[in-house]
């Protein structure tokens, strides 16, 4: 195990028989994956390939049939280590008599936080999520906002190192996923891993550093969502203005993506070493700098031609 | 010391979700009603008053405690499952067999509280009616907090993998036949087959015998009931609570929640 690998999921395989006497269906065909500490980790794919069943998996809430999944090290069948964890499930539920602020103290003394502490720390969490307005209120009355954020506070009143977080935006209207995605952002800011199931492309692409591409049970890809080239260098989307054509032409012929223009502006993406370069000479031959920008994926379109690459092949290329 | 605030806490919360059940409270009203009404039924009767009181009462508080034991019980894991509270629960530093543990103090003590309540109803009535109250009266409501026990024992084990309704069913069969268990025996030994007697020894030897904890007559009559024996009948129903929640932690450990 690499010393930075905070989750670890080698060759996990997940069997379900729907009933006494039917077929089992294989859910999770022997996958492999890791989160490294520090990092947003989008595990993304479409519904029923495989994700809330992984992570339920890495929460002991699901045997797996065979494989190995260790979270800090820890086989993920232990239970003590888990005081250094969280996990918001997907839409949750909580008892729904108790207050905001007395769920958070029941969460916090199941995770032993010591009782000189606990009230602070959960006046502490309930503000960072935003609902100190609505502490002792009962949670029948939130909104799914409020109860998303409450869930989220709950996997993280014990100030773990590691956040499991399954689908944390759905079901929010713009506004909520915002605050969502902000609190996810500084968590992560704070010095905590997160691991993010999600199938909405545009909150991976703003947040999560690497990204997992489960389809149909398998990995199907698996790498950075920021821009590297084939040596490991950033690559960086340098727009330019008032070139020109002969110097555009000359640019493009050593670059492996064709410049890409609107009106007089022309994009190029090019690694970070040939930043400088490529200004430097814009300027001289009268050009304008207009932004430079470090290049981001596409990520609905590799999502896409993944899936599809897969359904053509009959499955995942794990 | 983690896993003993584990279970407290889970306990905690059970009380505090179990005392707002309605069925709780309408049987609980019911047991009252029907231990103030022994007096009426009582009055049918030209010998012996006090004693139909204190048995038409004892037997209703036994009756309702286990309706209420089965009936709230049987809901107990299911309903975590069902509503998915389980998934943030167990995802904390919480084994299963805790967070079962921590189910079944919780409701045994809400069931504890149910019967001090009744058992002050059937002592006020005693006391109003000039029936004498004795240590037997005591023991007998004691025995019935052990019975309790075991009854909320096994229908946490029938909860942690049936549905409520399929726990009901257990629960309810197993009660009823573990207040047959002595006669099981005796229908064996009756039955003039080699086969059925055997078959009825390992059958008394498998199931609780529920009616170990019945001190109902000793009570009424002011009989005296040996330390010893009541010593051995608490020991029974902690080996077999014991044994009932080791199975529930068992079949709990293996489930998936999908």
């Amino acid at each position: 195990m690499t010393p930075e690998a905070i989750v670890r999921v080698e060759g996990l395989v997940k069997d379900f028989r729907p009933g006494f006497g039917r077929r089992k269906t294989r859910v999770l065909k022997g996958i492999d994956f890791e989160v490294r500490e520090g990092e947003v980790f989008g595990f993304i794919g479409p519904n029923g390939a495989g994700k809330t069943t992984t992570l339920k998996v890495l929460m002991g809430l699901i045997h797996a049939t065979a494989g190995d999944a260790r979270v800090l090290g820890h086989p993920v069948t232990e239970s003590a280590y888990r005081a250094s964890i969280g996990y918001a499930p997907e839409s949750p539920y909580f008892y729904d008599f108790l207050t905001g602020r007395e769920i958070l103290d029941f969460y916090a003394r199941l995770t032993a936080v010591p009782d000189a502490l606990r009230a602070d720390r959960v006046a502490e969490i309930l503000e960072q999520v935003g609902l100190t307005h609505a502490a002792d209120a009962r949670l029948r009355t939130y909104s799914k906002g409020m109860l998303q954020r409450i869930g989220i506070a709950q996997a993280v009143v014990h100030d773990p190192s590691v956040v499991f977080l399954d689908e944390p935006m759905s079901g929010l209207d713009p506004v909520g996923r915002k605050e969502v995605r902000d609190l996810i952002v500084a968590l992560n800011r704070a010095g905590k891993t997160i691991m993010m199931n999600t199938h909405i492309l545009h909150d991976v692409e703003m947040i999560c550093d690497r990204v997992a591409i489960i389809v149909d049970g398998s990995i199907a890809y698996e790498g950075v969502i920021d821009g590297f080239d084939s040596a490991g260098e950033k690559i960086y989307d340098v727009t330019l203005a008032s070139l020109a054509p002969d110097f555009v032409e000359e640019i493009a012929t050593g670059l492996d993506v064709a410049p890409s223009g609107r009106g007089e502006r022309v994009t190029f993406r090019v690694p970070e070493k040939d930043v400088n370069g490529l200004v430097e000479s814009a300027l001289r031959r009268g050009g304008r700098l207009l932004e430079v920008l470090g290049h981001r994926s596409d990520l609905e379109a590799l999502f896409l031609s993944t899936v599809n690459e897969c359904k053509e092949n009959g499955e995942g290329s794990a | 010391m983690t896993g003993l605030r584990a279970i407290q806490t889970i306990a905690a919360n059970t009380l505090r979700d179990a005392v707002r059940s309605r069925v709780l409270y309408v049987l609980l009203f019911f047991s009252l009603v029907m231990i103030a009404s022994s007096v009426t039924l009582a009055a049918f009767s030209y010998v012996e008053r006090e004693r139909i009181i204190q048995d038409i009462a004892l037997s209703s508080i036994r009756f309702f405690g286990a309706a209420i034991a089965i009936f709230v019980g049987v809901g107990l894991v299911h309903r975590e499952v069902e509503r998915r509270t389980i998934y943030t629960i167990l995802s904390k530093p919480v084994t299963r067999a805790q967070f079962i543990i921590g189910k079944y103090l919780g409701l045994v003590a809400t069931l504890w509280i149910q019967l001090a309540v009744m058992a002050c109803g059937y002592f006020a009535i005693c006391e109003l009616n000039g029936a004498v109250l004795g240590s037997g009266d005591a023991i007998a409501v004691g025995l019935i907090a052990v019975e309790l026990s075991v009854v909320v024992a096994f229908a946490t084990l029938f909860s942690s993998f049936a549905t409520p309704f399929l726990a009901a069913s257990y629960s309810v069969g197993l009660y009823m036949v573990g207040h047959l268990t002595r006669d099981l025996r005796v229908i064996g030994e009756g039955s003039g087959s080699e086969t059925v007697a055997s078959l009825t020894v390992w059958l008394e030897r498998l199931l609780p015998d529920l009616s170990a904890f019945n001190r109902v007559m000793e009570a009424i009559h002011d009989l005296p009931i040996p330390p010893v024996e009541v010593g051995a009948e608490l020991l029974q129903g902690i080996a077999w609570t014991v044994a009932f929640l080791a199975i529930a932690a068992w079949t709990f450990e293996r489930r998936d929640f999908r």
